[in-house]
């Protein structure tokens, strides 16, 4: 690698760039108004609305049921507040046509005095105060009423007590005074630090979205790849070239974005010096801030020039690069809601881990090994992923793709074919979108009923139909054969190592990310589910899903992908299965049972004994769960404490002898796995 | 010089068909020679040079250019290898002479010779006016001066020219037939593309005519004459890929 013609390619692209209108938009302009606008703009505007607010006359209607020295009195010190108008009652209106008019916003409140006397023979005036709670001057004017009404409270007690000779003071036994500890530095990066990494995240992620856009997709677009391909640069060169290229972009960015935001801060407290004293912004912790956003800065590079390569223009680029600005706006909010504090888990998750580590950077108190394990984490995803570009921009049939034939072929030539990747992959999202929302509400309504429509009409039906519509071969494609009956008893034998094993990874995930009390207690509804026996609820949960599910995805979907070989079948097939059960927690589990499941049937060609094995796993996790709690290790078990990760050597060991004996049996099947 | 030996290309189709793009293609362009690539859209020829100049990987065969092998030595060809198409872009926001030195310094022009190699190309160019004008101001026939411009900075031996002439006015098309003149007497080995009969007839000294992957007919445009006696080069060209699908049908 040449590094002087990397820097020659580098300083093209910066120049390129710093020509186009929308790199200087986003990555320049945008942060240096932004900050500015939003707080002294924003600021300024709020203060100025609340004032007018202030100013304007708020309508009251007052009516006096009582009538007396005391009500008069009252009411008459509501006129004593300056922009309260009280509205004098008119003869035609009916009681009721107030409440409307406060309604319509024309008055801001409307005020109801009664009185009655309490159980100790004290007369108590019920004051009920009518205002819009969605009205920003009936709110206002609720709260001014309020306010006097307590004043007039409290003179009217004092005055009760003067009779009785008794000191005002004998109210006062407590005294409650609010002293806030954190310094104000802390309550700005307290403030600060809640929205500084969501626009941090946002304002780099699209300006190195469009910078990345234009820099391979935008070539193709305006053939101008080919002109660098066929000179005598090598691909690594431009790759990287390219690469530095955004992430100067980025810096630049977060840099101004910084930079930006501090001046902005500044500006603000000299306005406010009167009030909060001499303020200092902690410069230290943007600058830290700065440094640390360096690798994530790469992995978005990495990860946007991959979608760019890809991509055959900038359209198509930026359509790909949606769901990641989607993706990372939605993660990057963690940091603005309350309650999520840096986990191990947390600290794995991209976005996430960055959001709360900046806010507790602001805060001032952070943790420094997760800031060495979200580092040391996110450079290994930036090595996966910039690895991954350089592999992409070496390969031909990605550079020239023409996927506009393939496309074309979809909808008109291969209409037909239903085990095309595309196909199948609408139906999966289709299915996965029928489950979630007609299958939900079928088992809100009733569960076992609910459960048993959604595996017969949103599972088995559409995987048959769409076989029969196709005129394929429905015996031949679910692999209806019958197998020897050692390889169900084997299938028994190996049920249980996999599911202690499949029991371990749902325990490594709830290590990660806990499993909350309010999944288990859902979990549990399934397994007693109201008045039905404990056998019609292993019909509708082993037995059939063993068959509708292995239908749909042994027999079905696992045929899309068998032309890519063996394993990749069994795997794609796997983390399909795994995906389709919507559940973070039992996706894992449900990927290695899917592996297991997938690999009986691509070696025995029958698809009786994944479902025989689907059924075994669930029954047994049916019956643990039901009679488990009453054996204290299974309880344990099923809690997730103490678990004993240990027995998972045994299982391993004894899943790989029976392994053994059952491809020594299944050796010499004329029925073998063949590419299709 | 380019040496081509049974360069083949294969693409696997979405419905997993083999797609020979290039078909055991052989033969050789020498220096100060024009050889033509014909046949009609489709018929693998910007495949077959895009192999040429590395940019695709053949799937079997290989080729040399001056000397140099496609697959050992990619760097080594490209950079003996001036490459030009008819759909190529350019940078609009650079100008052109930014344009120039970025690709003289792709190309490896020593730093101190890439302004007196841009003022000799100019000259020869008459590209003086607007050198200093970014691109998206140019007409389409200054556009065309800065891609050739561009394709010639490092004064290859060997020009690669992809049906350079497609979309473009009566002009211009003129302008870039006698600079292919030009490089033939510079003593270049120049292989051009092309889908018109006419435009092969008038420059080439040598036709190589493709279809569906796989040589026709190879030799001069006396040769055909003389062969099939006939004098139109679209009936020649007819002649040629009937006798080739009736060997074909012979042989199955």
């Amino acid at each position: 690698m040449n590094f002087s013609k990397i820097i020659t390619i580098y300083k093209k692209e910066l120049l390129d760039l710093m020509r186009d209108r929308r790199t200087i938009i986003t990555a320049i302009v945008l942060p240096i108004i932004l900050y500015p606008l939003i707080m002294i703009g924003l600021s300024a505007m709020m203060s100025r609305q609340k004032m007018k607010l202030e100013q304007q006359t708020m309508v009251i209607y007052v009516n006096d049921n009582v009538i007396d020295e005391t009500s008069q009195m009252i009411i008459n010190s509501f006129n004593e507040i300056e922009t309260i108008q009280i509205m004098n009652k008119a003869e035609i209106y009916e009681e009721e046509t107030y409440l409307s008019l406060l309604g319509e916003n024309s008055i801001q409140a409307v005020i109801d005095v009664k009185d009655s006397l309490s159980a100790a023979g004290y007369s108590v005036f019920n004051i009920s105060v009518f205002y819009n709670q969605t009205n920003e001057k009936s709110i206002l004017t609720y709260d001014k009423i309020t306010n006097k009404l307590y004043d007039i409270e409290d003179e009217l007690v004092g005055e009760r007590l003067e009779k009785i000779n008794i000191n005002e003071e004998i109210l006062n036994a407590v005294e409650i005074k609010k002293e806030n500890i954190a310094p104000p530095e802390q309550m700005i990066g307290f403030i600060v630090g809640k929205f500084l990494p969501y626009l941090l995240i946002i304002l780099t992620i699209s300006a190195a979205s469009v910078v990345a856009s234009d820099l391979v997709a935008g070539e193709k677009e305006r053939g101008t790849l080919e002109t660098i391909l066929v000179s005598a640069a090598r691909r690594n060169e431009l790759v990287i070239g390219k690469y530095l290229t955004i992430i100067t972009i980025s810096i630049m960015t977060v840099v101004l974005n910084l930079f930006s935001m501090y001046l902005s801060f500044q500006h603000i407290f000299r306005q406010a010096q009167g009030y909060i004293g001499d303020l200092q912004l902690p410069l230290g912790n943007f600058a830290l801030i700065l440094v640390l956003m360096l690798p994530l800065i790469t992995l978005f590079a990495a990860i946007l020039l991959s979608i760019s390569t890809y991509s055959r223009n900038i359209k198509e680029s930026q359509s790909y690069q949606m769901p990641l600005l989607f993706g990372a706006i939605m993660l990057s909010m963690v940091s603005l809601l309350p309650g999520f504090e840096l986990n191990l888990g947390f600290a794995l998750i991209p976005i996430v881990n960055f959001s709360l580590m900046m806010r507790d950077i602001m805060l001032g108190n952070y943790q420094i090994q997760y800031i060495f394990i979200i580092v040391g984490y996110t450079i290994l995803l930036d090595i996966i992923m910039i690895s991954v570009s350089i592999k992409l921009f070496n390969n031909e049939s990605v550079l020239f793709r023409t996927s506009e034939e393939k496309s074309l072929k979809f909808w008109g030539k291969e209409k037909k074919n239903v085990f095309s990747t595309q196909f199948i992959i609408i139906f999966f999202i289709v299915i996965l979108l029928a489950l979630f929302y007609i299958g939900g509400s079928w088992q809100a309504k009733n569960l076992p009923n609910g459960l048993l429509k959604t595996e017969l009409l949103l599972i088995l039906l559409p995987s048959i139909l769409v076989l029969r519509i196709s005129k394929s071969d429905i015996k031949k494609t679910l692999r209806m054969n019958i197998s020897a009956p050692v390889n169900f008893l084997l299938v028994a034998l190996m049920a249980i190592p996999v599911f202690i094993l499949a029991i371990i990874s749902m325990q490594i995930v709830n290590i990660i990310f806990p499993i909350p009390e309010s999944y288990i207690e859902s979990m549990s509804k399934i397994i007693y589910m109201g008045n039905i026996s404990f056998l019609q609820v292993i019909f509708i949960i082993a037995v059939i899903p063993g068959i509708c599910e292995e239908i749909m995805f042994r027999g079905y979907i696992i045929n899309a992908f068998t032309k890519h070989g063996f394993w990749k079948a069994i795997i794609i097939t796997a983390i399909l299965f795994g995906a389709f059960h919507l559940d973070p927690f039992r996706m894992l589990p449900a990927t290695l049972l899917g592996f297991w499941m997938g690999y009986l049937l691509l070696k025995t060609n029958s698809i009786l004994l994944p479902m025989f094995a689907h059924f075994l796993n669930n029954s047994s996790a049916l019956v643990l769960g039901r009679f488990g709690e009453e054996i204290p290790v299974i309880r344990n078990i099923i809690s997730g404490q103490d678990f004993p990760f240990w027995i998972g050597i045994p299982a391993i060991i004894i899943l790989t002898l029976l392994l053994k004996v059952f491809i020594r049996i299944n050796k010499n099947n004329p029925e073998n796995f063949q590419r299709s | 010089m380019i040496v081509a030996e049974n360069l083949t290309k294969v693409f696997i189709q979405k419905n997993n068909e083999k797609l020979y793009a290039v078909n055991d293609l052989s033969f050789t362009a020498e220096r100060g020679e024009i050889v033509v690539l014909l046949g009609v859209n489709g018929a693998g020829k910007t495949t077959a040079m895009r192999m040429l100049s590395t940019v695709l990987k053949p799937t079997s065969g290989t080729a040399t250019i001056e000397g140099f092998d496609l697959l050992k030595h990619p760097q080594k060809v490209r950079a003996n290898l001036g490459f030009l198409s008819g759909d190529t872009g350019l940078y609009i926001r650079l100008t052109a002479r930014e344009t120039i030195t970025y690709f003289a310094k792709l190309y490896d022009v020593e730093d101190s010779k890439i302004k007196e190699r841009i003022d000799e190309v100019a000259d020869l160019l008459d590209m003086h006016d607007f050198l200093d004008k970014k691109i998206d101001f140019l007409s389409t026939g200054m556009k065309q001066k800065v891609s050739i411009a561009r394709s010639i900075i490092h004064d290859p031996p060997v020009m690669i020219f992809d049906e350079p002439t497609v979309g473009l006015d009566i002009l211009t098309a003129k302008n870039i037939v006698s600079f292919i003149h030009k490089c033939k007497h510079d003593g270049k080995c120049v292989l051009f593309s092309t889908h018109i009969m006419r435009e092969a007839e008038r420059i080439a000294d040598k036709i190589v005519m493709i279809h569906e992957g796989k040589i026709l007919a190879e030799g001069s445009w006396e040769d055909f004459k003389k062969e099939t006696g006939l004098h139109d080069l679209d009936d020649i060209f007819i002649h040629f890929l009937n006798r080739t699908k009736e060997e074909e049908n012979e042989l199955q």
